[in-house]
């Protein structure tokens, strides 16, 4: 009927990296392919290569500059489980204070400056105006609660850390400085002002919910396994056994960091420099798999935090369990925020937390292969390092939390592109009105 | 009347938008005097609409990452052209930063581990459709593209980058200072004899006294002092993340030099202690090393050249 048409939108805006879209509609207006480009990638894997393996923890974090925290950390664990090292219990407290505050200050940014605009402006606003200056301009009371969280957030992590971007304190064996009691005394002064902007924040993506629920239900609502961190069946972040849900919502395996080659393959498409990763017993693409907040809420039995627990149960009444919902990871975002902000209250007021006990001072390098996991704010993340005796590197494998995720958006965009191109069934969803008219 | 301003980014972390956004209440002062005209991760403008640009007319630009692709090469031009002010904004666009790492290894090598030599990888192939293709070496950008403003660091902290853009909005000069973390630390520090170097993990720190007098490895030194001396305040040695004073040309060569003057030790014992020179003394910034640039000038191009695989 007509001709081949390509749809390219580059670059993909209001994320952190480099890609593009690309939609061909075939003459028949069917959706032929739809490919998620990403467009760089800078070969970290190399480069790690003969450097001394107690460096790598302040080298990853340069991966991601919005999450460098879980790198830093999924980083140290990975040295440590080389060398056979056990940290001292208030160093692990430490640590998982850390990312916490990252977990909260990361889905903040995300929920407000990135997602936020479409939902405040409606998404046929102009961009001149859909976007977080937008947000600050016309909402300033939301604009306010946004980035009193997310500076909690960073701050706190400057405080532990020392750097808030590429923090450099996770060392094998520790931390390098432990928390004063004047530095968590402020902190816990400002606990109670933090959980009411908090609330507020539920409040808000419980609206944007409830106004935008037929969008949730029917765009881009695509099965696929997930993947995330539990700690026997409970959410965590830092620690635990990897688990796989297959999209029926049955737990396939709950594996061990170091068994991860086993489950986890990478797929290289010809049109992406970031890797498919996919649950590999199941092949590719069937195994696709997804990670993030709504992979983490579909895996976990339940959440480690009361508030949270009640959250999620909220969540799972409207969207069930597993959810394949795409536009149900913005409202994960938020039941994982209050996990968060509950963890960071119960670390700061754990007496153990300003122990000065924080740093084995015996450490000692050992030829070793160690792998390390965490939860990075958009999945699993995972560092591989084998050393020679003295501790320097002479291999490493990196599977960056976001490259879970590459394969399910596209499986999602096909679904979404369908839904437009095919069905035109973006006419007939039920928009609300925009909280902010422009 | 607002600046019209644009922020890209190459190939890097994003960590300096970070740092940006991490001015939180500070960003109500400078945003109303801004008109975004690109920023990717914040704004909808697609990179059509900055090519639509006039030459010239946007006030500010800042270049975040450095060109490790062909389409990062291709977004530097562009903002050059675009850009009265362009400032490369953090270690990666003043130095090439920590990716400059790689420029030991051939692309080949590089592009072997990354997609055909992995023990995950279940499907090897070098994707060749709707990308850009690399560039065989990382180059400073100021090496590519005249620049106005430098701003260093990884990333700059976001005092770094507020008086920038509030010295650029008010056209008050912005110069970097020309001392070191250094003199920004409040370690004791003594005439330094030092016998045997420690690696970061040995010990424990005393939280008084000078890092590098203590055996560790702390390069701030020779590392210009624009980020308060965060990580030696802390017990962690500085590893030279915003490079060196603008006095200092090459960051390992001046750090080499002066571990032969300050180091109790003979140069065997020196190059025993370092197995790992690059990664020891030059951290975001071999690419701009004389080293770096040598090997790189060997390719016979600025690295721009077809892909050797």
């Amino acid at each position: 009927m007509t001709e081949e048409r390509v749809i390219k939108i580059d670059p993909v805006t209001r994320l952190e990296g480099h890609g593009a879209l690309t939609i061909t509609l075939g003459k028949d207006g069917k959706v032929k392919d739809v490919q998620f480009n990403v467009t760089s990638t800078r070969f970290f894997e190399k480069f790690l290569e003969g450097r001394p393996m107690e460096e790598a923890p302040r080298i990853v974090p340069r991966i991601c500059g919005i999450c460098p925290i879980p790198h830093h950390l999924a980083s140290v664990k990975a040295v440590e489980a080389a060398w056979g090292v056990t940290p001292p219990p208030a160093a692990i407290k430490l640590r998982r204070l850390l990312i916490e505050a990252k977990q909260l200050s990361s889905h903040a940014i995300h929920f407000y400056a990135l997602a936020a605009p479409d939902f405040v402006f409606g998404p046929f606003a102009p961009p001149g105006v859909r976007n977080v200056a937008g947000v600050l301009k016309h909402l300033p009371d939301v604009a306010v609660q946004a980035i009193k969280l997310m500076q909690f957030g960073q701050e706190l992590c400057r405080a532990v850390g020392a750097k808030a971007i590429h923090p450099t304190l996770g060392i094998p064996g520790g931390m390098l400085s432990p928390l004063s009691e004047d530095v968590r005394d402020e902190w816990l002064k400002q606990i109670p002002e933090m959980m009411e902007n908090l609330q507020k924040t539920v409040d808000l993506a419980k609206k944007v919910v409830n106004d935008y629920i037929d969008v949730i239900t029917k765009v881009a609502v695509t099965p696929t396994y997930y993947v995330g961190l539990t700690n026997n069946g409970v959410h965590d972040i830092y620690d635990g056994k990897v688990r796989v849900m297959n999209p029926d919502g049955k737990v396939e395996v709950d594996f061990d960091p170091q068994d991860y080659p086993k489950y986890v393959g990478e797929h290289v498409p010809n049109h992406s420099y970031a890797t498919h990763i996919y649950y590999r017993p199941a092949g590719y693409p069937d195994g696709i798999w997804r990670a993030n907040t709504l992979a983490r809420c579909n895996v976990a039995d339940k959440m480690a935090t009361p508030m949270a627990q009640a959250a999620l149960e909220e969540m799972r009444e409207l969207v069930g369990r597993p959810s394949h919902h795409t536009f149900a990871y913005h409202y994960a975002r938020v039941v994982e925020m209050v996990q968060a902000a509950e963890n960071i209250q119960a670390l700061l007021e754990d007496p153990e937390i300003v122990s000065t006990d924080v740093k084995l001072s015996d450490v000692e390098p050992r030829a070793g292969d160690g792998v390390g996991i965490v939860e990075a704010p958009r999945g699993t993340l995972i560092h591989n390092y084998e050393c020679d005796e003295n501790g320097y590197i002479v291999r490493a494998n990196l599977i960056v939390a976001t490259n879970n995720n590459i394969a399910g958006i596209e499986k999602s965009l096909m679904d979404a592109a369908r839904f437009i191109f095919e069905q035109q069934g973006h006419k007939d969803l039920k928009l609300p009105d925009p909280i902010v008219k422009v | 009347m607002a600046k019209r301003v644009a922020f890209a980014q190459l190939s890097s972390c994003w960590g300096c938008d970070q740092a940006l956004v991490d001015l939180h209440f500070r960003l109500l002062d400078v945003l109303p005097d801004l008109e975004v005209v690109y920023w990717p991760a914040v704004v909808d403008y697609k990179l059509s609409d900055l090519k639509s640009l006039p030459d010239g007319s946007v006030h500010l630009g800042f270049v975040e990452g450095s060109c490790r692709t062909k389409e990062d090469v291709h977004i530097l031009e562009l903002m050059r052209e675009k850009s009265r002010l362009l400032v490369a904004w953090g270690s990666c666009s003043c130095y090439g930063g920590v990716q400059g790492l790689a420029n030991t290894w051939p692309l080949a090598q590089l592009v072997q581990r990354k997609f055909i030599k992995t023990e995950t990888v279940t499907d090897s192939r070098v994707p060749e459709e709707n990308v850009p293709g690399f560039v065989e070496y990382i180059i400073p950008n100021t090496d590519r593209v005249r620049f106005d403003i430098i701003l260093p660091g990884c990333p700059p902290t976001s005092d770094n980058v507020y008086d920038a853009v509030v010295a650029l909005l008010t056209g008050r000069p912005f110069d970097l200072p020309d001392t070191t973390v250094c003199d920004e630390c409040p370690r004791e520090r003594k005439e330094k004899r030092i016998k045997e170097f420690k690696r970061t993990y040995q010990g424990r720190p005393d939280p008084e006294k000078c890092l590098l007098d203590q055996g560790y490895l702390c390069l701030g030194f020779a590392t210009i002092g624009f980020c308060g001396a965060q990580c030696p305040k802390a017990n962690m040695p500085c590893k030279g993340c915003f490079g060196p004073p603008p006095s200092i040309r090459d960051h390992g060569a001046k750090i080499i030099s002066a571990l032969g003057a300050i180091a109790d030790m003979s140069p065997e014992e020196l190059e025993n202690a370092f197995p790992d020179p690059v990664g020891s003394f030059y951290f975001t910034d071999y690419a701009a090393s004389y080293i770096a640039k040598v090997s790189a000038g060997n390719s016979g191009d600025k690295g721009d050249g077809e892909d050797r695989r």
